[in-house]
């Protein structure tokens, strides 16, 4: 038994209870609910892209040269087979595949529908309206590819 | 606490695709999520987006953690990151002049984000051991950390318990409370470094 145990008198005990339990009442059910339900996307089988270049990322250097216009925000995810450009224009999202491919994307929301978006043949697509929440893009090339973006919140 | 063998079984489990466990998982550390997105001030909407962004990337990741036992250390600092993310976000659309830093000093930051791992892990262990107490130990305590705590005439009406006997049980039962194993764990092991507390598996984007 350790010494730091033993050390904890009743008083101590009942006060660091009354705490955890306030702190696990804080939590709002909601929460809790939302957290259980991404279960959903355990074991995923396609090949993960990782995000390797956001713009948003390096805008602290490029505050001295803003202009008024909102600055477009470019996205890159990266698979050792393909690698995914976004775009995100005022009212959607225009992508690439690279290399150049015919594929289906399709945007899956972390709750809701699944929307698919073909490119054309060298790999363009374009997604309106764009994705209110947390979304990934999964993108199946005609070649048989099998992507996956990570989680993306614009 | 990187030994704590309550998180390696969730983990494994989870691994082995077993939702009762990623259930219990988020029971255990959804308060520790919760608090750090209350520490950095964010509004409810937000802190609904970091949560859904940890938990999905820790769905993602839970099968690559290099060390399971450091989750919360992983939890943590990925809450963390995704707080930092919405209030740079925030400050750019408001125009404001991003601060050379984030909102708290880094190494304010760091020791608060310690802390309250320590704390959850804390809490949490507290939670599980309280719930393994006996019934009739279960309802007293229960009863005695109510705010306010009743008076023992209170409880002996409402328990049918003798007033004479409430102290006596109440020292039983905290008895049985700190010996439990969740404790022993947890608290045994607050007397290490915190280097321990180093999240092992972070994803890198």
């Amino acid at each position: 038994m350790s010494i730091v145990t033993d050390s904890w008198d009743d008083e101590t005990v009942l006060a660091a209870l009354r705490e955890a339990q306030r702190a696990r009442r804080a939590v709002p059910p909601e929460f809790i609910e939302a957290a259980k339900s991404a279960y959903a996307w355990h074991n995923i089988d396609a090949e993960l892209a990782q995000l390797t270049y956001d713009s948003t990322r390096e805008s602290a250097d490029l505050l001295s040269v803003r202009t008024e216009a909102a600055p477009i925000r470019a996205l890159t995810f990266s698979s050792a087979h393909l690698t995914i450009e976004l775009e995100v224009t005022p009212d959607s999202l225009i992508g690439q595949v690279v290399p150049a491919q015919s594929a289906t994307v399709v945007v899956q929301p972390s709750t809701g529908a699944e929307t698919e978006f073909p490119t054309d043949e060298t790999g363009s697509f374009a997604i309106r309206p764009i994705p209110p929440a947390t979304f990934r893009l999964h993108c199946r090339t005609d070649a048989g590819l099998d992507v996956l973006t990570r989680w993306i919140t614009l | 606490m990187r030994d704590d063998p309550t998180v390696i079984a969730l983990v494994a489990r989870v691994g082995d695709g077993d939702r009762e466990a990623w259930n219990e998982l988020v029971e255990r550390y959804a308060p520790l999520v919760w608090s750090i997105c209350v520490r950095y001030q964010l509004s409810r909407p937000d802190i609904d987006d970091v949560g859904q962004t940890v938990w999905l990337l820790l769905v993602e990741q839970i099968g690559n953690l290099r060390e399971p036992a450091a989750l919360p250390g992983w939890l943590a600092t990925t809450t963390k990151r995704e707080c930092l993310r919405i209030l740079r976000a925030e400050r750019r659309h408001d125009h404001a002049v991003l601060p050379p830093e984030d909102q708290m000093p880094p190494d304010d930051a760091d020791s608060v984000i310690e802390q309250e791992i320590i704390k959850a892990e804390r809490d949490a262990a507290l939670r599980a051991a309280f719930a393994e107490l006996p019934p009739v130990c279960h309802e007293l305590l229960s009863m005695l950390i109510g705010d306010p705590a009743p008076a023992y005439a209170e409880v002996s009406v409402r328990l049918g318990m003798a007033i004479g006997s409430i102290g006596p049980t109440r020292a039983r039962c905290l008895e049985r409370l700190r010996r439990s194993p969740h404790l022993v764990t947890v608290l045994g092991s607050q007397a290490g470094a915190i280097e321990d507390e180093e999240p092992r598996g972070e994803h890198r984007d």
